[in-house]
């Protein structure tokens, strides 16, 4: 190999080399790092709706003798609705369901809410759909928080219900470490 | 094989060709790293298996960032350690993706290799997958970003109780546990991605796993140079209630996270099943028609159960099975379903009766006499035995006493040709094959040496004036330097006189039984 053709390979590995290195940790800023977050993340149990009703005695004849019972019920777990409003204006309007193929497991809530940096006020409400003929049980069916919020840019507000899971908070604490929230608190 | 997937495949063809010929300029056939691309990627992965092992001793599940960082502050070891292991993390995909691109232009993905070419889809999503657990780990604002958008798309499929993404919102410290579970996977998926290499190369004899010395010792001081020169640094902790800002973003392995950011996880899915749909697609657009490319066949009236295309076949399809026509000993049996019609078999068989059909021995020797009437070569002419997959086939037209007769491979060329070609009195013949390493084949350009020079059967008689044949690698770009060697060539052709053709000869069809046969292994 002669000199001239062993420098331009060095060379050519070099670059390459370093174009690998470089798209490897290419400086990246996202577009949206000049807004902020109302995050609303939280798990409920919901409000359970069972509907029953009475086999016929052909529909009886037609099951097997072992899974005859007169009666069947169907449980699932009640609707909510979910409003966000900021500032007066309403940003997000959802039906919640329960999760699962037959909506019978617990609601889960999450979303992002986009808002510019600065001073909002911020209100959630989430209310149970009932069903007419369904008598609510005894746990909160509405839940509602409000509050005015300063955000800086990139930061996220996080909404969530406190453990008892009946008053919906907002999370504070400086979210470091693995990503978790020492000294966290609720507000 | 539709006109435009053909037309996609030229150009492509076309771009590897001068991207072979420029690498071939500067490193040389031997050590052109995008014929090892391979290779290069199971280098990669031994060195990944190295560094990942020193990187294992010093992180801790329970504090993942401070434990990376800890490593990038080890000035002597773990920075650089760390660096190079990312850095040929990249070079991994880099290799695999060149590799792929070779195979579907080159059309090598179909019939019997659409196994390899499908495996080594799975092979290449395991190292995203394996590199997606690998920044995670890092638990920077990076890895917040591909927790956070991986658990958003997968909360789309039905597979969790409980939405995963909730784990990021910072409502609560992610447990020690997550991060197990991602190092477990780190280190559980190259185990993996070992079983899909295995059954990768299952249907290769004489797997060629690992490049050459020089270029994988060359590529880990180059990677380890610029892991000390330039070493990956640390990006800010994750803050989970903090959206992510700046950082360094790894194109090769999450240039998708900003991307799919912004869109529905339902269409990102759908991009992603679009893209793996057309991967997996390649093996049937690329596919050979009906008519062509059919497997080879053994005639068991010629075969003498020699063993020597058993030996040769670089894909295994070729087994010895008893005879069952009152002869004794075995006879070559092909397996359709392994046999890429590639016809190195027809240049291992020295009595002719083995090989795809219309290209065994005798087919060439036919096609060969018939050349010889048509062109009727002066005894000053080269005939050049030109692969249609190397240089030589757009040579010779405007090159005066020199004529082309293409064999579809030079490991399927029979020694008999050049015999017959000599023997007639052309001044010399040239085979023009790719270089080694890049045989379609796998191994036609080795087997075709070791039968003219090492008397590999079938091999090239003694009687054969060596001196009026040259094999030469040109590959496909390289149209300049073929001509440069058959002006060589044909000026020390002409200063050894006139070739005086020899009349009414035949080539031999005799075979020397292997050291070891079947029958003895059998036996034994």
């Amino acid at each position: 190999m002669s000199v001239a053709r062993r420098l331009a390979s060095t060379a050519v590995s070099a670059v390459v080399v370093l174009a690998i290195a470089g798209l490897s940790r290419l400086p990246w800023t996202d577009a949206d790092r000049d807004g902020a977050l109302v995050r609303l993340s939280w798990r409920l149990a919901g409000v359970a709706i069972e509907e029953c009703r009475t086999l016929s005695p052909e529909e009886l004849d037609a099951l097997p003798a072992h899974m005859r019972r007169p009666e069947v019920c169907t449980g699932s777990t009640a609707a909510y609705a979910l409003t966000v409003d900021v500032d007066g204006r309403r940003l997000l309007g959802d039906t919640v369901r329960g999760a699962g193929a037959r909506r019978d497991r617990p609601l889960y809530v999450l979303y992002d809410v986009p808002v510019a940096p600065g001073a909002h006020d911020v209100r959630v409400g989430f209310e149970a759909i009932l069903p007419p003929g369904v008598e609510p049980e005894d746990r909160p069916l509405s839940f509602g928080w409000a509050d005015r919020v300063e955000l800086e840019s990139g930061q996220i507000a996080l909404i969530t219900l406190d453990d008892a899971g009946t008053r919906l908070l907002r999370a504070v604490g400086a979210a470091g470490g693995q990503g978790g929230l020492p000294g966290a608190g609720l507000r | 094989m539709s006109v435009a997937v053909r037309r996609l495949q030229d150009v492509g063809r076309a771009g590897l060709a001068r991207c072979d010929r420029a690498a071939n300029a500067l490193y040389g056939w031997r050590y052109n790293p995008l014929y090892h691309s391979g290779a290069l990627a199971v280098g990669c992965f031994i060195v990944l298996s190295v560094t990942g092992l020193y990187l294992l001793l010093f992180y801790r599940i329970g504090s993942p960032y401070e434990s990376v960082a800890g490593i990038t502050g080890q000035t002597w070891t773990g920075r650089w350690i760390r660096s190079l292991h990312r850095y040929v993390s990249d070079l991994a995909i880099v290799a695999v993706l060149i590799h792929a691109v070779r195979m579907a232009v080159q059309n090598r993905a179909w019939g019997p290799r659409s196994l390899a070419w499908i495996s080594g889809i799975v092979l290449l999503g395991a190292f995203l997958v394996c590199g997606w657990t690998g920044y995670v780990m890092v638990w920077d604002v990076q890895a917040q970003l591909l927790a956070a958008e991986g658990a958003r798309l997968f909360d789309l499929l039905p597979l969790f109780s409980e939405p995963i993404g909730r784990t990021f919102v910072g409502e609560r410290a992610i447990p020690s546990a997550f991060f197990f579970l991602n190092l477990f996977a780190h280190i559980a998926i190259p185990v993996g991605i070992l079983l899909i290499l295995w059954i990768h190369v299952s249907r290769l004899a004489r797997t060629y796993l690992m490049p050459p010395k020089r270029l994988f010792w060359g590529m880990v001081a180059a990677f380890t140079a610029a892991s000390v020169v330039w070493p990956v640094g640390m990006d800010p902790e994750a803050e989970l209630l903090r959206l992510p800002e700046a950082y360094s973003l790894d194109v090769f392995y999450n240039a998708w996270v900003p991307l799919s950011r912004d869109l529905p996880p339902a269409l990102s899915w759908s991009f992603v099943a679009a893209l793996l749909a057309l991967a997996l697609a390649v093996p049937w657009l690329t596919r050979a028609p009906a008519s062509g490319a059919t497997a080879s066949y053994v005639n068991p009236r010629f075969c003498t159960g020699c063993e020597q295309c058993y030996h040769d076949c670089p894909y295994e399809a070729i087994s010895m099975v008893r005879r069952d026509d009152g002869r004794d000993g075995f006879v070559g049996l092909v397996d359709p379903a392994k046999c890429v019609s590639c016809g190195i078999c027809a240049g291992s068989c020295a009595p002719m009766g083995v090989g795809p059909p219309g290209r065994t021995g005798r087919d060439q020797l036919v096609g060969a006499r018939e050349f010889l009437a048509r062109a009727t070569p002066s005894p000053d002419d080269i005939v050049v035995l030109g692969c249609e997959n190397a240089a030589a086939g757009r040579v010779a037209e405007d090159m005066p006493g020199v004529h082309v007769l293409p064999v579809s491979c030079a490991g399927s060329l029979h020694t008999s040709v050049i015999e017959l070609l000599i023997r007639a009195g052309v001044g010399g013949v040239v085979v023009a094959t790719c270089p080694p390493r890049d045989c379609w084949n796998r191994e036609g350009v080795s087997w075709l040496e070791e039968r003219v020079y090492n008397e590999r059967e079938a091999e090239l008689k003694d009687r054969v004036d060596r001196r009026r044949l040259r094999i030469v690698y040109a590959a496909q770009a390289e149209r300049d330097q073929l001509r440069a060697e058959l002006d060589r060539f044909r000026a020390q052709v002409r200063a050894l006189g006139r070739a005086l053709g020899e009349r009414g000869f035949d080539v031999g069809t005799a075979c020397d039984p292997p050291p070891v046969s079947v029958a003895e292994e059998v036996g034994s």
